[in-house]
Order: structure tokens, then C-alpha cells, then sequence
């Protein structure tokens, strides 16, 4: 058990570093996408190219950040269930969803997207439109978002069997939409201490 | 028995998914993994199924270029884009000052508080969209005030939280992004069905506000003339509001000569303009020309104004594409958090986090809704769906009430995303195929998401003015009076009365189409008029569908009927 925490705690460390480095991807897509817009109108200066981009970084953010948004248990729930239940009771759902859900399903897709951003990388592919970008990138995104979360799958069901074994506290315990809010309202007033 | 199971594997799926859905996993992940399950029972059983279902090891290889799709999809671009730029809006401090000078402004009249309310909730709902961000900041600026001076609390808290979820149907709206998404239908077209509905349901709820104010004067008093710390000067606010329209209506001939249609909208630019820059000068320079009031007013309601123009406008006018429109609206935001100071790092970087995580958990549930297709299809659980929809009594009617009362139950338990991404794409083949306009549809689902926010107990608005209102008894600083504090009931009890009148607004939109289909624009091509007019005076006696605009015995006033 020591060494799979281990693991998990080096899994838990890469996917929040690439978490929270990509949030500037989506800074960059903003910036482009406005700055885009306006040579377009202004001096008809644009690409596909730079349409494309903006979709590519975008696409980078949420599939790289998925793992972590995973992590940090922020996939949406449906918890009029869920939330009613006893602490234990949520531990085993998740475990079971972590195990018949999650795993299989990033796995597969893992696994049929590495031959699919190969052939796209072997073939140097370029998109259809005039002046596209190379497919290849994006398609290795994909694939590196559910190999990620594949990680991150595997580092989730080690902590949650130690969790449940009383070995490490319970980082990420289920908050209802009610203390959800009160946590939003939080950041914003922590916001307004910021701007001060 | 084998038999009974593969012909029965729709409503078999569907079953399962409800219940996937409900232990309270992670939707994303539910979903897909109900979508592969079943993939592989679907394919052992596809032999004992006489045809009905279609799913095959190979079919699963596209799975791929199904991700990529929803990866290479540009529409959604404008998720991040204008959740970041609700995010930078909220924390920039915007809402409080809004919040504050209205309600100077209009304080000193019957209801005066509530209106305000309205008003800014609307003009929060056009820039931030966020709905937490207008009803926190409400209820820690305007609730106070409102009990302070005896307003009605249910009358308070209703109106608070209410305003606070018109930014689910103003456009920019995730919600109508995301429903445009789905239904295949065009962003813009669903921002410009969705505008008169949703400024017509915030007009609903100030003629409310008007009525008690009338019948029940003691629930929305005034504010006393002390309350004013802006003090008078409604006369040079008026002026100053008078040279604008001048302005903007002397220049609007002159910008004719060159820019034709668009000379309104550039007339009112230069008009609002102006005053902006006067009323900059006569601060910087102390001339005091206009009131403090006036020059309160115009200082901070115009960038606001400014932003919905460089969003909406620039979207409605055609120049900017939505996705356009929600970057060139985030970086106006920054604009306008730093020219207040606010704009730093920790700032930037919590909006950013804040908008992955959401970007993130709403592309994956769509990813899961995309596996869950593949087989739902597969197995032909689209036509079963229709089976369903079309077997119901009252033919459009019939299947828009039954549609609306299925998400207006769903709205109490589940997110608008899931509603979106699981249920539209069943909905609207057969909807399309009924002669429903389905940007119609689109507005009339979003007026009813709207509602979700608002449901006790699962309402979010509810619970975010629950999380800001006093929870225990206090002593009110200025008049020195105790308050007691907000009962969760009343928040519940005050948001029945808005929820009436949003569910009038949804009949209201179905009974009169004309209020979103003016999407289409007056402009028709002459030669698909000249092809279908005669058909309208041979074929169509009895309100049958025309021109692809549904007609519900109703006139026609904005859909492209058009006579030679």
C-alpha cells in the first residue's frame, strides 16, 4: 500500500502541474481569438490557421485539465442520491464507479486513440482547410487526455481503497450544491480582499 | 426470452442510464460507460434482435473520430471565452457599483429598490452571465437596504433571485450556446430568438414589482430622502440624457450617407460616447457642470453598456462571429477590471482555474453523451424516442407540453448541461420533423432551464442568496433597528410568485412564435417567396406548417411571410 500511495501521490502531482499550466492555453485562445477578429474586420488579415489554433488550445485545456478536474472531484454528479447517503456509502459508489466506469472507459479510448494520432503523425496529415494546421498535435492531445485520466483513474481508486482503510485523510469529500454555493460566494468575497 | 430482451434494448438502455445517472457517479463517466456496456450486450444480442439493432465491433472504431469531433467543435469555443469574461466581471467589483447607484437612482420611488434590481439583473445577465454573480452580490448589497427600510422580504428575496437567473436566458447565455450546439441551429439566430422573450420577461417582472407597488405600497416602500447619499440632481441627469439622444440622433443621418443600416446603432455609439467623455471631463477637470447623481450614473453604467454593445451588438450586427464576440467581451472585461485597479494576478489566475474546471467537466459530459449515442442509436433507440413523442394526443402542442413538463421536472434535480446534451438531441429530430422551428423550440427549453435555478430546494439562485442572506438577527448600523434574519422559507416562498410568471412567459413564447421567429429577419430571397406564396393560399387553410415556420393559428406578424 505504501508504494501504490506513492504512485498516486506522484500521478496526483504531474496531473495538477499540467492542470494548472494549461489554464494559459485558454488565456492564449482568448487573446487570439480577439486579436483575430479584429484584423479580420480591420485589414482582412486572418487564417485558418489561427481559427484552428484557437480550437487547439481549447481543446488542450479541457483534455489535459480533465485529469485534474478530476482530481480536484469536480465532474458534475447527479446527488439527490448520492448526496442523502452516509460517508461510507458514497466511498463504495465511487470506488465502484472509479472501477466498472471510469477505468474501462479511458482505457479503451486510450487505447483506440494511439493508432489514430499515429497514422495522423506518420502520414503528416494536414487539415482540409486552406492553410490548416498539422492534425497530428491535436490528435496526440487527445489521446495524452485519456492516458492522463487513465492515471489519474488508477491514482483515484488507490486513494479511495486507503481512504476507506482510514490510512489517509479524506481530501476531497463530496460538498452539496448548498455549501457549493457558500464556497463560491467565498471565492468572490476572498476576490474582493485581493483587489484591495 | 433472448428475442423479448434485443427488441426491447431502447427502453432497456434508457432505464439503466436513469439509474447509472442517479447513484450519483460522475455524469461524464456514467455516461459513457452505460454507452459501452450496453455496446457489447448490443452486439451479442444483435443476431436475436430481427433487425432492430444495427451495432457491430467496427462501428465502435469510430469512436475516435467521434472525440475528435467534439474536440474540433467551434461553437463550444464560446464556453470559455464567456465564462471567463462572467468570471472577470464578477470579481471586478462591477455588480456592487451598478447595484449601488441604481438603487440611488431609483430609491426614492414606490418599489424603487426592487426595480433596480431588475434592472441591473438584467444588465449583469447581458455581460456576466453568471448567475451566482448577480445574486450574491444583491443580497449582500440590495437585501440589506431592502430590509433596513421594510420591504417585504418575500417581495425581496423573490425579486433578488429572480433577477439573478435572467442571466440564463439573456443572451450571451451558456445555456443558449449550448442548446444552439445541439439543436444545429446558429448561436447568433438563438441569441437573436431568445432577446425579445427574455427583455420581455425582465419587463414582467418589473410590471409585477409595479403592481405591488400600486396595490401593496407598505411591501416596497420608498426610501426616505436621507437614504441618498449621491443626493438630488435627477434635473442634469435628464439633460445630459437628452444631448445623448441628440447627439446620437443628428449623427445617425449624417453616418446614413455611408453606413446605411447601421447608422442607428453608430449614432447611439457616438451619442453615449460623448456624454461618457463629458461626463469624464467634468469630473477630471472639477467644472461640476453635471449633479454628483447624474455623473455617478453615467460614469458607471455606460462601460457596462459599452461591453453588451461589444458583445451583442457587434454579434447582432453581423460584424463578430459569437465566439468572436465572447474573446473581444473577455478582453473588454480585463479592460475594465484593471481601469478600476482590479485586474491581478491571483485574479486572472482564479478565473482561469475556474473556467478550465468548468470547460472541462461540460465538453466531458458531452464526450459521455457522444459514447452513449453511438449505441443508443445503434440500437434504434432514436426511433423508439419518436415513437414515444409522436404517439402523444394534440400534435404540436401536445408534444411541446409534454417536452416541457419532462425538463421542468428534470429541471429540479439535474444540470442544464445534462438536460442539454442527453434529452435535445432525442427531442429535436422529432420536433424537426413535426414542423417545429427549433430555434422556437430552443427559447421556449431555455425559458424553462431558467426556471431550474429557481425551484425550491434544488434551486441554485436560491442557494446563493441563501449563502449571502443573514442567518441570524442583526442590528442594522445606520437606523439602529434589530433585523431578523432570512428564514430559508422565505426564500422559497418569495421565488413562487417569479415562477409563475416565468412559466407565463413559456406559454406566452409558445402561443405567440412571432416573439423568436423575427430571428429570420424581414429579409426573404424574392425567389424562394415567389415558389412557396402560392402554395400559402392553396395548401395552408388550416394553420399547416409554412415556409418552415410553425404556425399555431396565430398571424405571422414576424415570420417571413411575405406577399408579392
Amino acid at each position: 500500500m505504501h508504494a501504490a500511495l506513492g504512485l498516486s501521490r506522484l500521478i496526483d502531482g504531474v496531473t495538477t502541474v499540467i492542470g494548472k499550466s494549461v489554464i494559459w492555453l485558454i488565456f492564449a485562445a482568448i487573446l487570439i481569438s480577439a486579436i483575430n477578429a479584429v484584423t479580420r474586420k480591420l485589414w482582412s488579415l486572418s487564417s485558418n490557421s489561427w481559427l484552428e489554433a484557437q480550437w487547439y488550445l481549447f481543446g488542450a485545456a479541457f483534455m489535459l485539465g480533465a485529469a485534474y478536474t478530476l482530481k480536484e472531484n469536480e465532474h458534475i454528479r447527479i446527488d439527490i442520491f448520492y448526496g442523502s447517503r452516509s460517508r461510507r456509502v458514497q466511498h463504495w459508489i465511487d470506488l465502484f464507479g472509479h472501477v466498472v466506469f471510469l477505468l474501462p472507459f479511458v482505457t479503451l479510448m486510450a487505447w483506440m486513440l494511439w493508432p489514430y494520432w499515429i497514422d495522423a503523425f506518420r502520414s503528416g496529415q494536414v487539415s482540409t482547410n486552406a492553410g490548416g494546421l498539422l492534425i497530428w498535435p491535436a490528435r496526440a492531445i487527445l489521446f495524452a487526455g485519456f492516458a492522463l485520466l487513465v492515471l489519474q483513474a488508477v491514482s483515484e481508486i488507490i486513494k479511495k481503497i486507503a481512504i476507506m482503510r482510514d490510512l489517509i485523510p479524506d481530501s476531497n469529500p463530496f460538498i452539496s450544491p448548498a455549501e457549493q454555493a457558500a464556497q463560491g460566494v467565498q471565492d468572490i468575497t476572498d476576490g474582493a480582499e485581493v483587489r484591495k | 426470452m433472448m428475442e423479448l430482451i434485443a427488441q426491447n434494448m431502447a427502453p432497456i438502455i434508457f432505464t439503466s442510464l436513469v439509474i447509472f445517472l442517479l447513484l450519483g457517479y460522475p455524469v461524464a463517466f456514467s455516461l459513457a460507460a452505460n454507452g459501452l456496456i450496453f455496446f457489447a450486450i448490443g452486439v451479442w444480442l444483435a443476431p436475436y434482435s430481427s433487425g432492430t439493432i444495427t451495432l457491430d465491433w467496427p462501428l465502435l472504431y469510430t469512436m475516435p473520430q467521434r472525440l475528435w469531433g467534439v474536440m474540433s467543435n467551434e461553437t463550444l469555443l464560446a464556453i470559455p471565452f464567456f465564462t471567463f469574461m462572467g468570471i472577470v466581471l464578477e470579481r471586478s467589483g462591477m455588480a456592487e457599483d451598478l447595484l449601488d447607484t441604481v438603487g440611488q437612482l431609483f430609491g426614492p420611488i414606490r418599489g424603487g429598490l426592487a426595480f433596480a434590481v431588475v434592472l441591473v439583473g438584467a444588465l449583469l445577465a447581458a455581460t456576466t452571465g453568471v448567475v451566482a454573480a448577480s445574486v450574491i452580490a444583491m443580497g449582500l448589497i440590495s437585501l440589506p437596504i431592502m430590509l433596513r427600510y421594510g420591504y417585504d422580504r418575500k417581495v425581496a428575496t423573490g425579486v433578488i433571485t429572480a433577477s439573478g437567473t435572467l442571466a440564463q436566458i439573456i443572451p450571451p447565455s451558456l445555456v443558449l450556446i449550448v442548446l444552439a450546439d445541439q439543436l444545429g441551429k446558429s448561436v447568433g439566430d438563438m441569441y437573436r430568438g431568445a432577446l425579445y422573450p427574455a427583455l420581455i420577461l425582465a419587463g414582467v417582472y418589473m410590471g409585477y414589482v409595479a403592481m405591488i407597488a400600486i396595490f401593496r405600497p407598505h411591501m416596497v416602500p420608498a426610501l426616505p430622502l436621507e437614504a441618498r447619499t449621491l443626493g438630488g440632481g435627477v434635473t442634469s441627469l435628464l439633460v445630459a440624457l437628452a444631448v445623448a439622444v441628440g447627439i446620437g440622433y443628428l449623427s445617425h443621418y449624417w453616418f446614413y450617407e455611408a453606413w446605411g443600416a447601421n447608422a442607428d446603432v453608430l449614432g447611439a455609439t457616438l451619442g453615449i460616447a460623448a456624454i461618457y467623455a463629458f461626463a469624464l471631463a467634468d469630473r477630471v477637470l472639477k467644472l461640476n457642470l453635471l449633479s454628483r447623481l447624474a455623473s455617478q450614473v453615467i460614469m458607471v453604467l455606460i462601460p457596462p453598456l459599452a461591453l453588451v454593445f461589444l458583445v451583442l451588438g457587434t454579434i447582432f450586427i453581423g460584424l463578430a462571429t459569437p465566439t468572436e464576440g465572447g474573446a473581444m467581451g473577455a478582453v473588454g472585461a480585463m479592460a475594465m477590471a484593471a481601469a478600476k485597479g482590479r485586474f491581478q494576478m491571483p485574479l486572472l489566475n482564479q478565473a482561469l482555474v475556474s473556467t478550465l474546471r468548468l470547460s472541462s467537466f461540460v465538453m466531458f459530459v458531452l464526450i459521455g453523451a457522444r459514447v452513449f449515442s453511438l449505441t443508443f442509436y445503434g440500437v434504434n433507440g432514436h426511433i423508439w424516442v419518436e415513437h414515444l413523442l409522436t404517439g402523444v394526443p394534440g400534435g404540436q402542442y401536445g408534444f411541446l407540453l409534454v417536452v416541457n413538463i419532462i425538463i421542468f421536472i428534470l429541471g429540479f434535480f439535474i444540470d442544464f448541461f445534462e438536460i442539454a446534451f442527453i434529452l435535445i438531441p432525442l427531442i429535436a429530430p422529432v420536433a424537426d420533423k413535426m414542423g417545429i422551428d427549433l430555434i422556437w423550440l430552443g427559447v421556449i427549453i431555455g425559458m424553462n432551464l431558467q426556471t431550474s435555478f429557481l425551484t425550491p430546494p434544488f434551486g441554485f439562485a436560491l442557494f446563493y442568496l441563501r449563502s449571502v442572506a443573514a442567518k441570524v438577527p442583526y442590528l442594522d448600523r445606520i437606523t439602529g433597528k434589530n433585523i431578523a434574519e432570512i428564514k430559508t422559507s422565505e426564500i422559497y416562498k418569495g421565488a413562487i410568485p417569479f415562477i409563475g410568471l416565468q412559466v407565463l412567459m413559456i406559454c406566452a413564447v409558445v402561443a405567440f412564435p412571432q416573439l423568436v421567429m423575427h430571428y429570420k429577419g424581414p429579409m426573404v430571397d424574392p425567389s424562394t417567396v415567389e415558389i412557396k406564396v402560392p402554395m400559402l393560399n392553396t395548401l395552408n387553410p388550416g394553420g399547416a406548417p409554412s415556409l418552415g415556420a410553425p404556425s399555431l393559428g396565430v398571424p405571422q406578424l414576424g415570420a417571413p411571410v411575405i406577399n408579392p
